[in-house]
């Protein structure tokens, strides 16, 4: 199977300068990726021990406290002390009588407007957003609201210095990358989030520690959460999706973690879409590069003597260029 | 299968890739006419039409007509395996030992453990741990007669079982040995009617049923203690891999697939099917005591996953032992979190070797956690099915194999390019599946080579000499101790290899002389005299020097 099937022929050709180049074929042959999901379920995570204040079926408005989380939370028999104290909730295992006291409580509050589908002190908070999300690979931290603010251009990258309390209430779009030192200061100033492209593994393991450290302390802090929209590798935030978070820029947000999402109201503009045949490297050599589809190129030879299923991108206005179709993804 | 459809798509619907084949029935005989694989994320038809316009273009017309292939991929029958990720079960035991032990059972059934002990952590964090929403079983155990130790915490186990219980009821446990002898002899309460557990045939560790009975929700299962089975724990495994069978389960197709190819090549063939999210290593011989004649033993394990799901220390570790790569570890464990998130993806240059790395790590615990399967005679046959090894070059997969199954001995290995071992595995018909096979069997399996591994060669300039015989041609060696000889032998050609050492070495056998036949692949004859088990240098840049070397006469185009 080295030949590639016939439909590209034409959309090979170069074309003329303005001239609107036509999708090539089997476009489905390049990895779907969801751009705005309409509706999404979240879940947030709840414990044993943690006040519940909202049921199955209540509306939902951001900022309302949902329950209240128990920190530091351990199990206590019946009887071993003459009267519980505050904090404390009775609850009993298999018949024996046990007292789940911890630390302080920590208020949880809705992320966006919806409807609560499910209640489960062991299972979480299930609840249908009426908004849209638009899906990362990972989060950390969070839930947390603000006021969407674009700090960097999409390959850009934010250093400390450049936060400063005047960005204090927002969730910043901060470019390709981020390190971990911009991430405390950007907490320690008040912002309450940031979305990038990618986040290295040392970067989160990094903010992980300084994160758990100051959640260990006395004092209840604001929420703060990072929304990891690519991977690991350094890489852009690509272009439909920086259209889509400059149209929201200046409203309200939140970034959830389970799954991993920026939930957002309808904005006022239409949502922006990716153009016919966009095209995007997300991984290999070409990693971030956009283009457009011009169809299947077959198995072709790539680095390492690899022979990979391939398929024809046009470049800006370069030659097609044969590019693994595992290494393309398209945004519907 | 039914002998009506003159064709048929397999489909092998993984976690990372989707791998499509298209068989046809030519001249009375079943065919492999194509095969395709993609990212799990494209559509599946769009697949399977680029597989079928690209076999009707590239057949010959007569065969197009004979297997009345149509134009739409939709009118084609289609075979369908699928893996899904391991489940998760939560492990609760008196004492972090039997804990330990539980957890390795549970492992070698596939799934993906979590768990906790009485000796550490206290009860709310048992509970917390059981009713994580990812949790899908919980298995509470301890050994039949308990061990002093446990025997005191028997009722504490209880009453988590019960608290569990009442705050999932759907959540199936498992009451695996004293726990369940105890809880059926005194308090039930209002925790459910208990029931057996699945019944599942089998030997040691065998193939479950296609549809094993599963456990309602709320039920208790009453499993066989830790510590029974001949070796122990074998009787729990194949219950909780009952738990969990699926009549399209790809991994356990494979195993089956294996053990009807035992059959009908009439030899020990071994499959090492390394997954996205687990493997499997399963080994099958001709056994005219058991029943359908052959014997098979069977393990799956989380642990050989190609891309954990959390790259530790020591997993980075063990792939940067096995990189050719200048590359730091910090740098080294993004690679490998970024291939977690998109597992398709980077398959070309610096990706294509951190591949095969990881794919020889992932090999090398699977045959840690399956010692019962390395305990039986060395395979004649050893297959590599899954992803990582259809997409690599064959010669390339050989070296990987010779690197981690250090056994003495001669055998073949083949690659399964097609991943066609799922799909017809889930044949539920045993002769079907034969026939099926034994018409595929020179299409499915891709040869790779054949490795000679000898055990004991003393250093020194020269252990001996080899002479390969094949259609008259006769090729000459030195056996050079701590080196990997590559003798050229073509696919589908059979050779003759005397070896003549100068000291008596373990090849299967002891002896001085041996004369093996051997059948070429891409790879050709590996002579093997490396030692058992491989031992690398300390020093990274000497160790990425001494791989590359064995690895660039076998991974031609590479660069340096």
């Amino acid at each position: 199977m080295t030949e590639p099937p016939g439909g590209t022929g034409g959309s090979r050709a170069r074309r003329a300068p303005g001239e609107e180049e036509a999708v090539g074929s089997w476009f489905e042959l390049v990895a779907p990726r969801t751009l705005v999901d309409r509706s999404p379920r979240i879940r947030l995570p709840l414990s044993l021990g943690d006040e519940v204040f909202v049921a199955a079926g209540d509306s939902v408005q951001p900022g309302l406290l949902l329950a209240e989380r128990l920190r530091h939370a351990h199990l206590e028999e019946h009887g071993r002390r003459g009267q519980p104290f505050g904090h404390e909730k009775q609850i009993t295992v298999a018949g024996h009588e046990w007292f789940i006291t911890g630390g302080q409580r920590h208020p949880l509050e809705s992320p966006a407007t919806g409807i609560v589908r499910s209640v489960d002190p062991t299972a979480g908070l299930a609840i249908d957003v009426s908004g849209n999300a638009l899906h990362g690979v990972l989060a950390v931290g969070g839930p947390s609201r603000g006021r969407l603010e674009i700090a960097t251009g999409a390959d850009g990258e934010l250093r400390p210095a450049a936060v400063d309390v005047g960005r204090a209430g927002t969730i910043l779009v901060v470019g390709s990358r981020v390190a971990a030192e911009t991430l405390t200061r950007a907490r320690a100033m008040g912002v309450r989030g940031v979305i990038v492209g990618a986040l290295s593994g040392k970067d989160q393991r990094d903010f992980e520690a300084s994160e758990r450290r100051q959640r260990a302390s006395v004092h209840h802090l604001a929420s703060f959460a990072v929304l990891v929209l690519d991977g690991v590798l350094r890489r852009p935030i690509s272009s439909p999706v920086m259209k889509l978070l400059e149209t929201l820029e200046g409203s309200e947000v939140a970034i959830v973690g389970d799954p991993p999402a920026l939930l957002f109201q309808d904005p006022k503009g239409r949502i922006p879409e990716a153009p016919p045949g966009w095209v995007r490297a997300r991984s290999g050599p070409m990693a971030g590069r956009e283009g457009h589809w011009l169809g299947p190129a077959g198995q072709r030879r790539f680095g390492a003597a690899m022979h990979l299923e391939a398929g024809f991108v046009r470049f800006g206005e370069g030659a097609p260029t044969p590019v693994p179709l595992a290494d393309l993804e398209r945004l519907v | 299968m039914t002998s009506d459809p003159r064709a048929f798509f397999t489909l092998d619907l993984g976690a990372a890739t989707t791998a499509a084949a298209l068989v046809g029935n030519v001249q009375g005989s079943w065919r492999l006419l194509g095969s395709l694989a993609l990212p799990a994320t494209i559509d599946r038809e769009a697949i399977l039409q680029l597989l079928l316009r690209r076999v009707r273009e590239a057949a010959p017309a007569e065969i197009v007509a004979e297997t009345e292939l149509p134009e739409a991929a939709a009118d084609v029958g289609r075979l369908v395996a699928r893996t899904t990720p391991p489940p998760t079960i939560a492990v609760i035991a008196a004492t972090d030992a039997r804990r330990v032990s539980l957890g390795t059972v549970a492992d070698r059934a596939g799934w993906r453990v979590r768990g906790g002990s009485l000796d550490r952590g206290d009860r709310l964090d048992l509970l917390r741990t059981a009713l994580d929403p990812a949790v899908e079983a919980v298995l509470v155990g301890a050994a039949d007669p308990p061990l002093t130790d446990e025997r005191a915490r028997l009722e504490d186990l209880q009453a988590l079982a019960d608290a569990i219980t009442e705050r999932r009821p759907n959540l199936p446990v498992v009451l695996a040995g004293s726990v369940a002898g105890s809880i059926t002899g005194s308090t039930m309460g209002s925790a459910g009617p208990a029931i057996p557990g699945p019944a599942v045939p089998g030997a040691l560790v065998g193939v479950p049923a296609l549809e094993a009975e599963k456990p309602e929700g709320g039920e208790r299962l009453f499993a066989p203690a830790p510590n029974t089975g001949d070796p122990p724990g074998s009787a729990l495994t194949a219950f909780l891999l009952g738990m969990r069978a699926r009549s399209d389960d790809a991994r356990q197709g494979v195993a089956r697939s294996t053990s009807s190819l035992a059959a009908v090549t009439d030899r020990h063939v071994e499959t090492l099917e390394i997954g996205f999210e687990a493997g499997l290593r399963a080994a099958a011989w001709p056994a005219p005591d058991e029943p359908g004649g052959v014997a098979i033993l069977s393990a799956e394990s989380v642990a050989a996953a190609l891309f954990p799901a959390e790259a530790d220390e020591q997993t980075v570790d063990a792939v940067l032992a096995w990189s050719t790569l200048p590359i730091d570890r910090t740098r080294l464990r993004d690679r490998l979190r970024e291939l977690r998130l998109w597992p398709w993806a980077d398959a070309q240059g610096d990706g294509a070797l951190l591949r095969l790395a990881s794919a020889r790590v992932a090999v090398a615990r699977l045959m840690t956690v399956t010692p019962a399967v390395s305990a039986h005679a060395a395979a004649d046959l050893v297959i590599a099915a899954g992803g990582v090894w259809s997409a690599a070059p064959g010669s390339a997969v050989a070296l990987a194999l010779a690197d981690v199954r250090r056994r003495p001995g001669a055998c073949q290995m083949a690659v399964d390019h097609a991943r066609l071992l799922g799909p017809l595995g889930t044949i539920e018909d045993e002769g079907e599946r034969r026939q099926l096979l034994d018409d595929l069997r020179d299409d499915l399996l891709l040869p790779i080579g054949s490795v000679v591994l000898a055990q004991g060669v003393r250093p020194g300039r020269t252990g001996g000499r080899v002479a390969v015989r094949s259609n008259g041609d006769s090729t000459e060696r030195d056996l050079v101790p701590g080196t990997l000889e590559i003798v050229d032998v073509p696919p589908g050609q059979l050779a003759q290899a005397e070896f003549e050492f100068r000291e008596p070495v373990l090849v299967g056998t002891r002896g001085k002389r041996f004369a093996i036949e051997v059948s070429g692949g891409l790879a050709g004859l590996l002579v093997d005299l490396r030692d058992i088990p491989l031992r690398l240098p300390d020093r990274a840049e000497r160790r990425r020097d001494v791989l590359a070397d064995w690895q660039r006469p076998l991974w031609p185009g590479i660069e340096p």
